[in-house]
């Protein structure tokens, strides 16, 4: 109980900057050329004018910007995410429909990418300043400065088209009916290229936190004083060590679930995966204002609520810090 | 000048200076090495690196010559990199100073709006920049330094927070000194150290997401960028995979350069951390 | 142990029998060949129309898709001639006014009711006339529909409608869909736009936006024995490379109207998995268009026109760029059109030094750097040739003193800025032939198009002898007269050049040999695969 009062709470706090982001957005993609009747024009291949006009009306855009605004607005307070024009069904259901996609794939790069990048900054800590630190610490910069969208692409033409160990893209083969684990095995293999190259980026910068804490924590006295008590370096590892270096890592996660969801319109792109990411970049091209705020909405609350969640485990891994700020 | 001394001590800080250099060093030679215009016709397109001796790259789709577009992608990378940068910076300092020396409701008022930046994923919004701006290359610059501020914000914000209330500030307060003289005059010199090494990965940042862009067609066409050539791979990806293969190289190595003297730069300023 | 020792044998014989069929594609692509009922084709699609109804869109994207499931009154045969299809015989007034079609008997639609002529009243009525692109055009003098019986129906025109015309337009504009589902709805917002109800040989069964649409035989389809295929998946893959590599791993069968990169179609032609060709895609040809803003000063000048297009070396964009896969174009009229091809040359062919001289006699010298002027140039990305067309054209005009800066714009932004804004000084894109110059190809050039138009013209220009010519050709009845007709249109405009057509090329499909008896009508791709099957 006291967790959901806490969310509650956590949740009003934050409607002052969600408000901000979707108007501010509305009123800016209001200066963009062209409508989403343009768009859709351009994807049939021809129209008149009289259509042009029916279609507009239809949309509610011919009404004046603040009238918009206050409409979208209104409908937004009691949960309306509104009509997709270019997808003919309520915006809801279309992030619906995509949303398992971005989750999974965003999910399944954080932990890898947490694990992986943890993994390596204790390796590289233990063995501080000599070759095999050098080695992991110049490797995750590398993994840093890699295009994602040509890491992946290299990805595709060394695995998919030359050696063929795995598929050039997609979610799932469609038309198998394949259910149970033969699905949750295809999917999984249809994710290995999309989520080594997402997470690939995020490594680099766990694996450095890590490092540079865990030789911060290293040095510190209560550590030398389990140390002098006998324990062996594995168990000085995990049982102070890790969890006072944990908490950086965790703070990145909070601030990194944004640039996630960026980073998963180009993967989500090059491995032609239905997702949410793909979904924003369509419907800024197709100037679909209500999936893109819907979006944008979707995504900010998901970021506030990972932000809650790791404020909590925070909370819970060091008690010198009180939940609620 | 033994700040220069500690940097080198590092052999990571100082291969990244040397790599950072030869990128340099490209985008100032590019002008001779390749005097013509890199976005013209130079060949028949399609030919492999080393087929032909006029062209060591190789030629892209449209019968570019690779190597002139890498060298003259460097000019533009870094250009992109160091003024988006500083665009990023500017904005950030401006704000983190009058939050963090004002504090009360300015600095709620500016926080929220950071916050709100940083809730939204940054490039949606930078789509969104374009799609409304346009694609040529000063509008994607200043685009990528609007969506870059909040963290240089945050640091400058929390150096002010804590400078504020020290005495050399009182002072000036006692002697009458106008506020804005004490924030750009007195206070900013001392908390942009972090700042300053924090540009390294906004300029890393800034480098990818112009790539990004390009990659998706939205970047500006009449620039030899090095993200452009890699979109323009796209399409001859399965056989003539060095089209993308190669700049993507070129931007792997300019980011890592970027980051090591970035990393080498923080290592050196803070020799208590790095000693470890 | 020997019993199942010998039925082991006999049933690996009998797999080793399957297995060899595959690896004699002589055979399999024999015409003696029966017919095998069963399997699931798989097509590739490039984009996502979403709208699931040709009655209200008209488009390639959409025809793929739904041609399967709903039909209309005629279609291409394989004669290369509109055939009965819904409709079983026509017949026109002497005035041409009017146009009676007897209708197809015992039809059914998907959900069991009849097909009868209120259906077609309907949907001539309330959908191709009223919201269908292009249909609001051609339907523009429709009176009314006539439905004396059931299976008659009678358009009624209030001006001359040319039956070749007509015929032609309806295998594109011309599908059915019932009454009984759309009457009384806001059109727009009818779930049977997403779920479409038809008469065609297959039934809508799902559509997964952003992935597939799943579509299953029509066992009460009125043609007796036909499909021969269970099913028919159509999947959405935007990233073309991809789409290549499902169609070489097997997971789609057909890509067609260009939907995988020029340079995997120029690769797969070798491949003897698949057929790469422009074989039953006749029907659309396109061009690649240069439009001129004659607003712009230089611009107004033909000369500068004529120049601009004398300095595009045509043959060598073909040749370099487009994997040879397209020629020159003539003008707006393609060759690929038998009925109306005035066979006229080329207009104006690469002749650099033609160029400098007419731009030196329009008076715009080369001033400082050797550049007379500078355009701004925005490519409407309709296909991953028109980037290189803007490049190509960038480089050959700088050649001859003539800058170009393009302009990047997503294609809302780039429709935006050349039709309504009229904020260019030359565009790219492409123009579509629709089988007749009526149907989309004459609003290029006729005047009186609202601003905002797309595909119309809007460069500022134009000329009352070529609205005239325009206006007659398109109520003319006698066939040989309309196309002199057409041929003085097409020598009208390529004098003035208010927009080049550069290349004509047609689509390509790349078809897996495992489909057969495919791609046997002009507009295949578009059509109802009734009579495909696949090869184990």
């Amino acid at each position: 109980m006291r967790i959901l009062s806490l969310a509650l709470r956590r949740l009003a706090a934050s409607l002052p900057t969600l408000l901000l982001i979707l108007v501010g957005l509305f009123l800016l993609l209001q200066l963009a050329p062209g409508d989403t009747v343009d768009a859709l024009m351009a994807q049939m291949g021809g129209g008149d004018p009289a259509q042009m006009e029916q279609l507009r009306s239809f949309y509610g855009l011919d009404a004046p910007v603040l009238v918009q605004l206050a409409r979208y607005l209104w409908r937004l307070v009691r949960l309306d995410l509104g009509f997709s024009a270019i997808y003919g069904k309520p915006v809801s259901s279309v992030i619906l429909e995509r949303l398992p996609v971005t989750l999974l794939l965003m999910g399944i790069s954080l932990c890898f990418a947490f694990a992986a990048g943890m993994a390596l900054g204790v390796l590289a800590a233990r063995r501080a300043n000599k070759w095999p630190d050098a080695l992991i610490s110049t490797l995750g910069l590398i993994f840093y400065a890699t295009p994602s969208f040509w890491f992946g692409m290299m990805g595709i033409v060394v695995f998919a088209i030359k050696l063929s160990w795995l598929p050039a893209g997609g979610f799932e083969e469609i038309g198998t009916g394949a259910t149970g684990l033969a699905r949750v095995a295809d999917i999984a293999w249809h994710l290995v290229l999309p989520v080594s190259t997402l997470a690939l980026i995020f490594l680099a910068t766990y694996l450095r936190i890590m490092r540079a804490s865990m030789l911060e924590v290293l040095s510190l006295d209560f550590v030398r004083t389990a140390r002098a008590k006998g324990l062996s370096q594995t168990g000085v590892l995990l049982r102070h060590v890790l969890r006072n270096a944990l908490l950086p890592g965790l703070t990145l996660i909070g601030l990194q679930a944004g640039t996630m969801l960026g980073g998963s319109v180009v993967v989500e792109s090059v491995f032609n995966l239905p997702g949410l990411g793909r979904l924003a970049y369509e419907s800024v091209v197709q100037r679909d204002l209500n999936t893109l705020l819907g979006i944008v909405f979707v995504s900010a609350l998901l970021v506030i609520s990972v932000n809650f969640v790791v404020d909590l485990l925070y909370a819970k891994l060091d008690p010198r810090i009180v939940a609620d700020r | 000048m033994s700040l220069l001394r500690r940097y080198l001590r590092s052999p990571a800080a100082v291969g990244g200076l040397v790599l950072l250099l030869l990128v340099v060093g490209m985008a100032f030679s590019a002008g001779w090495v390749f005097p013509r215009d890199p976005l013209s016709l130079a060949g028949r397109p399609l030919q492999w690196p080393g087929a032909s001796p006029r062209f060591w790259l190789g030629t892209d789709n449209t019968g570019r010559d690779i190597a002139a577009q890498v060298f003259h992608g460097a000019r533009v990378s870094l250009l992109i990199g160091i003024v988006a940068t500083a665009i990023s910076i500017g904005i950030g300092i401006v704000v983190g100073a009058l939050a963090g020396f004002y504090g009360g409701w300015v600095d709620t008022v500016l926080m929220r709006v950071a916050e709100a930046f940083q809730t939204l994923p940054n490039f949606i919004l930078l789509l969104v920049l374009v799609a409304v701006f346009g694609s040529d290359i000063q509008t994607v610059t200043v685009a990528i330094g609007i969506v870059s501020w909040p963290p240089s914000a945050r640091l400058t914000r929390a150096e002010f927070l804590s400078l504020r209330s020290r005495e050399f500030v009182q002072a000036c307060r006692v002697l009458g000194m106008r506020d804005a003289r004490i924030i750009f005059r007195e206070i900013l010199p001392n908390a942009l150290p972090p700042v300053i090494v924090y540009a390294s990965v906004i300029m890393a940042t800034a480098i990818l997401l112009e790539s990004a862009l390009a990659f998706l067609n939205l970047s500006d066409p009449n620039v030899a960028s090095w993200g452009n050539l890699i979109g323009a791979g796209k399409n001859v990806l399965r056989v003539q995979w060095y089209v993308s293969a190669i700049p993507g190289v070129a931007i792997l190595l300019t980011v890592l350069a970027v980051s090591l003297v970035g990393q080498g730069l923080n290592d050196a300023l803070n020799p208590r951390l790095r000693s470890r | 142990m020997f019993m199942t020792r010998r039925q082991a044998l006999l049933s690996s014989a009998g797999v080793m029998l399957a297995g060899l069929l595959p690896a004699l594609p002589a055979a399999a692509q024999a015409p003696a060949a029966t017919p095998r009922k069963g399997g699931v084709l798989t097509i590739h699609l490039g984009s996502e129309q979403r709208i699931l109804n040709p009655a209200l869109r008209a488009s390639t994207g959409v025809y793929v898709i739904t041609s399967k499931i709903i039909e209309g009154l005629v279609d291409l045969g394989t004669s290369g001639r509109p055939e009965p299809v819904l409709a079983t015989s026509w017949e026109a007034s002497e005035d041409g006014k009017t146009v009676t079609f007897k209708l197809r008997d015992g039809v059914k639609w998907h959900d069991g009711k009849p097909f009868t002529s209120a259906d077609v009243q309907y949907s001539a009525m309330e959908q191709w006339k009223v919201h269908l692109n292009y249909g609001t055009t051609l339907q523009l003098y429709l009176e009314a529909v006539d439905t004396p019986d059931p299976l008659t129906a009678v358009f009624r025109y209030s001006r001359p409608m040319p039956l070749n015309l007509l015929l032609r337009a309806l295998c594109d504009l011309g599908y059915i869909v019932p009454k009984h589902v759309f009457a009384g709805s806001n059109v727009l917002e009818n779930p049977a736009n997403t779920a479409p109800i038809g008469t065609g040989p297959f039934k809508f069964v799902e559509y997964q936006r952003g992935q597939y649409v799943i579509a299953e035989r029509n066992p009460d389809y009125w043609r007796e024995g036909f499909p021969y295929l269970d099913r028919i998946v159509w999947r959405f893959i935007t990233d073309r490379a991809a789409a290549t590599a499902a169609l070489e791993t097997g997971a789609v069968q057909i890509s067609a109207y260009n939907g995988l990169p020029l340079a995997d179609l120029d690769r797969l032609r070798t491949d003897p998995r698949f057929e790469v060709s422009t074989r039953g895609v006749e029907a659309n040809v396109f061009n690649n268009t240069l439009e001129f803003n004659t607003r712009r000063k230089e611009l107004a000048d033909v000369r500068v026109r004529r120049a601009i297009v004398h300095a595009i070396d045509v043959p060598f964009f073909l040749e370099n760029f487009l994997y040879g896969l397209g020629k020159p174009a003539t003008g707006p009229i393609p060759s690929l059109s038998p009925e109306f091809f005035p066979n006229n040359p080329v207009p104006y062919p690469f002749d650099k030094a033609k160029a400098e001289a007419l731009l030196d006699e329009a008076g715009f010298r080369r001033g400082a750097g050797g550049v007379r002027f500078t355009l701004r140039m925005v490519p409407i990305q309709n296909g991953e040739d028109v980037p290189l067309l803007a490049t190509f054209v960038q480089q050959s005009l700088q050649q001859v003193g003539i800058r170009v800066e393009i302009v990047q714009l997503d294609i809302a932004g780039a429709l935006t800025a050349v039709y309504r804004d009229w904020n260019f000084d030359l565009a790219t894109g492409w123009h579509q032939y629709r089988g007749d110059p009526a149907v989309s190809t004459t609003v290029w050039y006729r005047s009186g198009s609202p601003k905002g138009a797309p595909w119309t013209n809007q460069y500022g220009w134009q000329s009352d002898t070529v609205d005239q010519l325009i206006d007659r050709a398109a109520t003319e009845l006698d066939p040989a007269r309309r196309k002199a007709l057409y041929a003085e249109f097409v020598k009208a405009v390529n004098e003035e050049i208010p927009v080049a057509m550069l290349t004509e090329r047609p689509f390509y499909t790349a078809t897996s040999n495992k489909v057969q008896n495919h791609h046997t009508t002009p507009r295949w791709d578009s059509g109802d695969c009734h009579d495909t099957w696949l090869a184990p």
